[in-house]
């Protein structure tokens, strides 16, 4: 089962991963069309011809931007939320094990950070998922929505993470955690581009293709 | 005003009135990651007092969701109490703003449709028994 997990299942997940996404921006770009540019989005800077932006212009325009966003309305979530997906993406990619792995079988890889320091980025990810976690039970407007999906997407995602920290600590049966920290590494590969995970590829493709008031681009895209 | 009488529910319409924007509105439905941040931009969320019923995404989860959930397999019970979700809870003010980018008012829309493929739509009798605010 070790070799399985250790050997096929690894490609098959990137496979699916891979080809999974290239599957859900194809079918974006079948379901969308173009049409006319009309939207002045939140995002479009005031016009003012009169007098030439400074520096100060530009960081105040940026300012008065994002109190009109989330960021401003719900700071603290959006504050654990970009943290957490930040260290989320980055972590995995500079970790010594994973750096030694692409080496040993790829021949190449791209560094990798201390491992204090990946122990600490993995623990801010868990801790930011905890926040998360607490907030799906204890906030009315959240649990209304809520369902065993969302709590199940929310392990899938943490798990390789908490099951590589217990490994990286030999905190209970070593063999077993990096088994668990392989096989949930690999779920979460081949679920996200089919479930509400793909959020990470369809952020980008709704908010900078699709025309609305709240494009973060010129958009020109409809469904 | 004339009753609306009670036909039957044609699922079968339903189930084809769904598969026709299956690709979109199942792919808007899944993407939605239940932040709930789009409560504060519906104003009726905002005048109800912050109740979770009036969030853009409750209440398209308990509509259009519902309605792919049961694959269109619905009662008159269920499209009833969807009509007040989808039209006494939003008026398509457009103003939902969702951090993925969802587009809420379309699959209220498309719900207001399936509704009115059946029968079912909000009556002058229904007004005064409910409060529209």
């Amino acid at each position: 089962m070790y070799d399985l997990i250790r050997g096929p299942l690894v490609w098959i997940a990137f496979v699916v991963f891979g080809v999974g996404l290239v599957y859900q921006v194809i079918q974006f770009f079948r379901l969308t069309r173009k049409k006319e540019t009309l939207y002045v989005t939140a995002a479009s800077p005031p016009k003012d011809s009169e007098k030439r932006k400074g520096k100060m212009d530009r960081i105040h325009e940026a300012v008065c931007y994002l109190k009109k966003t989330v960021w401003y309305s719900h700071s603290s979530v959006m504050i654990v939320s970009a943290i957490f997906h930040f260290f989320l993406i980055v972590t995995p990619f500079f970790v010594l094990g994973h750096s030694i792995l692409l080496d040993r079988s790829l021949g190449f890889s791209i560094g990798s950070l201390s491992e204090s320091m990946t122990d600490g980025f993995t623990l801010i990810v868990l801790f930011s998922a905890a926040f998360f976690f607490a907030r799906r039970i204890a906030v009315a407007r959240v649990r209304a929505i809520t369902t065993a999906y969302d709590y199940l997407t929310l392990l899938i995602a943490v798990a390789p993470f908490l099951t590589g920290y217990l490994a990286y600590h030999q905190w209970f049966d070593y063999g077993a955690m990096m088994f668990l920290h392989i096989l949930t590494g690999e779920v979460m590969l081949i679920a996200i581009p089919f479930t509400k995970l793909g959020h990470m590829l369809f952020f980008f493709l709704y908010r900078f293709f699709i025309g609305s008031e709240h494009s973060l681009s010129q958009a020109n895209r409809t469904w | 005003m004339a009753e609306q009488g009670n036909p039957p529910i044609d699922t079968s319409k339903i189930k084809a009135i769904l598969q026709r924007r299956k690709k979109k509105m199942k792919r808007l439905l899944s993407h939605c990651v239940h932040c709930s941040l789009c409560a504060e931009s519906c104003f009726l969320f905002m005048a109800h007092k912050g109740d979770p019923q009036y969030m853009p995404s409750y209440k398209v989860i308990n509509s259009l969701g519902k309605l792919y959930k049961k694959k269109g397999k619905v009662d008159r019970e269920t499209l009833e109490g969807m009509k007040g979700i989808v039209w006494r809870n939003c008026v398509l003010c457009r103003r939902c703003y969702c951090p993925v980018g969802i587009d809420v008012p379309s699959m209220i829309t498309f719900a207001r449709s399936i509704c009115r493929s059946q029968g079912v739509y909000p009556q002058p009798e229904d007004i005064p028994k409910e409060s529209w605010l």
